[in-house]
């Protein structure tokens, strides 16, 4: 923020060194379909098959609770119904990289309340890269509601066809990526989920969920491991440069501006995500004060609540969703992701001061 | 000694190990491949962080922790095969019928049919004891015999008195 053209100018001097936020764009898209890809690459079906009724369950009963609640803020910030409906993808999902790094950090990855949280963090970005779909569609100018229904069919059955491929072609996938060397298996595993993702963009689905169908595929293959290892670094690369660039586009005046609306939003959804977390977190049999834990740590907001904003402002007609909604969500994600840290830092410290809470 | 492995979606992977003492180790291997170790107290408890380790010095340490860079003698296990018989440790406990009789009272070969070979006593050993050397407790038999020869022997050093 403090480098982009939007820089403050202090003292006559604008400390602007990137001019052109285009050039950062290109590597943020390649950093969605990375992300897309982990996600699906993440989602293990063996182990969803093997303890799906708890991920699900708990999964269902946190997005079920958080996405509408998105919605309803929209709204209640006197919002149109498309911008409440990115204001929802924007309010709803966790920030998986930065939830994944405070578990490490805070050593709570070893305890049983984490296995939940990554669980529902899977269901809540397996839910994303269909909001995603539906949300491109919506965007790109479906106006009335009939239009609408086909321009989803239309991507629900593309990707139910991608699906089937996923699952069918293990073995093709396998063999197309396994090669020796690091460097071009790195290569080749990104050029195939970009294409995959350039066509699906062609065609109508989002590249993002495309991203993620090629990223189930790989996932189902025994190159899991080397896709991971070789890949993460790679993906957190681009995240980084993906907020970069928001950063780098955003008008610090402007957010500023949504403090307000900001302020609102998390004090409806910190709360409802508590509750959600609580009872997500109570499906995988937890004790009360863990299923606590798995709401303090679903609080911070990331990469995903900023993908939905960019893709806002690059196809909104609106200035509602061009400058508004990025703006509210830089403010949003920078709120959440600080409150987030302290909230799972003094997570039992809180839950000793709830009433409900049993002394022992 | 069952091993509990659980996906770690975006993290890696965690395995759980049950201790004897009631706590609980775990492992979770990262996808940079690093293994950090946690151990659990007891049940229901935190896990605490003990050590981060990179995947090199992670299989040195495993290589260690599985005996190939040290076999430690354990006087109850260890056990050399010879030909068809096996060379045998063996702890006389304080109430051990064996304790305070001499090598001939104790009968151990026309009893067992195991042959004892040595006696070590805190850090001397006996070697081809007399048949008047007196067994105390604390000594450990070094003995030749058989599988079966070597079981009946345990069984008759560990015997209850009062049998």
């Amino acid at each position: 923020m403090l480098l982009g053209p939007h820089a403050p100018a202090l003292w006559g001097f604008r400390p602007t060194v990137v001019a052109d936020p285009e050039t950062v764009s290109l590597v943020a898209d390649l950093g969605v379909v990375l992300l897309l890809f982990f996600v699906g690459l993440e989602l293990s079906l063996d182990a969803l098959v093997e303890k799906g009724d708890r991920v699900l369950a708990g999964g269902a009963i946190d997005v079920g609770v958080s996405l509408p609640l998105g919605f309803a803020v929209g709204v209640l910030l006197g919002f149109d119904w498309v911008a409440s409906l990115v204001l929802a993808g924007v309010l709803f999902n966790s920030s998986t990289v930065i939830v994944a790094k405070l578990l490490l950090e805070l050593d709570w990855i070893a305890n049983p309340e984490s296995e939940a949280i990554l669980a529902v963090v899977v269901v809540e970005d397996v839910a994303t890269a269909g909001y995603l779909a539906v949300l491109s569609a919506v965007l790109l100018g479906a106006t009335d509601l009939g239009a609408l229904a086909t321009d989803v069919a239309v991507v629900v059955a593309l990707v139910a066809a991608g699906t089937v491929v996923a699952l069918r072609g293990t073995n093709l996938v396998e063999r197309l990526l396994d090669v020796e060397s690091g460097e071009l298996f790195v290569l080749l595993a990104l050029g195939v989920a970009a294409t995959v993702a350039g066509l699906g963009e062609h065609s109508g689905v989002s590249a993002a969920v495309a991203a993620f169908l090629v990223g189930t595929a790989v996932g189902r293959t025994s190159l899991t491991d080397r896709v991971e290892g070789l890949l993460a670094p790679s993906r957190d690369l681009f995240a980084a440069l993906f907020f970069l660039s928001v950063g780098l586009a955003t008008d610090p005046a402007l957010v500023t501006r949504e403090a307000w609306a900001v302020a609102v939003a998390v004090a409806v959804t910190i709360p409802g995500q508590y509750v959600s977390g609580y009872y997500a977190g109570r499906q995988f049999d937890l004790e009360p004060s863990r299923a606590f834990r798995v709401g303090s740590a679903l609080a911070p907001r990331g990469e995903f609540a900023l993908v939905i904003a960019a893709l806002a402002a690059s196809v909104g007609t609106t200035p509602v969703l061009t400058e508004r909604v990025p703006a509210f969500t830089v403010g949003y994600v920078l709120a959440t992701s600080v409150l987030g840290t302290f909230a799972m830092r003094y997570s039992d410290q809180l839950w000793a001061l709830l009433p409900v809470a049993d002394p022992q | 000694m069952p091993v509990r492995e659980t996906d770690l979606p975006n993290v890696g992977r965690k395995f759980e190990l049950d201790l004897a003492d009631g706590g609980q180790l775990s492992v979770v291997i990262g996808h940079d491949g690093t293994r950090t170790l946690y151990r659990l107290p007891e049940r229901g408890g935190d896990a605490e962080r003990v050590a981060e380790l990179t995947g090199e010095e992670a299989r040195q340490f495993g290589a260690i922790l599985g005996g190939a860079y040290f076999q430690p003698a354990e006087s109850e296990t260890a056990d050399v095969p010879v030909g068809d018989g096996r060379i045998e440790w063996f702890d006389v406990p304080a109430d051990s019928p064996l304790a305070g009789s001499s090598v001939a009272d104790s009968a151990l070969r026309t009893e067992t049919g195991a042959t004892l070979l040595a006696i070590q006593r805190g850090s001397d050993t006996i070697a081809n004891p007399d048949p008047g050397e007196v067994i105390e407790p604390g000594d450990v038999l070094v003995t030749l015999g058989t599988q079966e020869e070597q079981r009946g022997l345990g069984a008759l050093v560990n015997k209850d008195s009062d049998v």
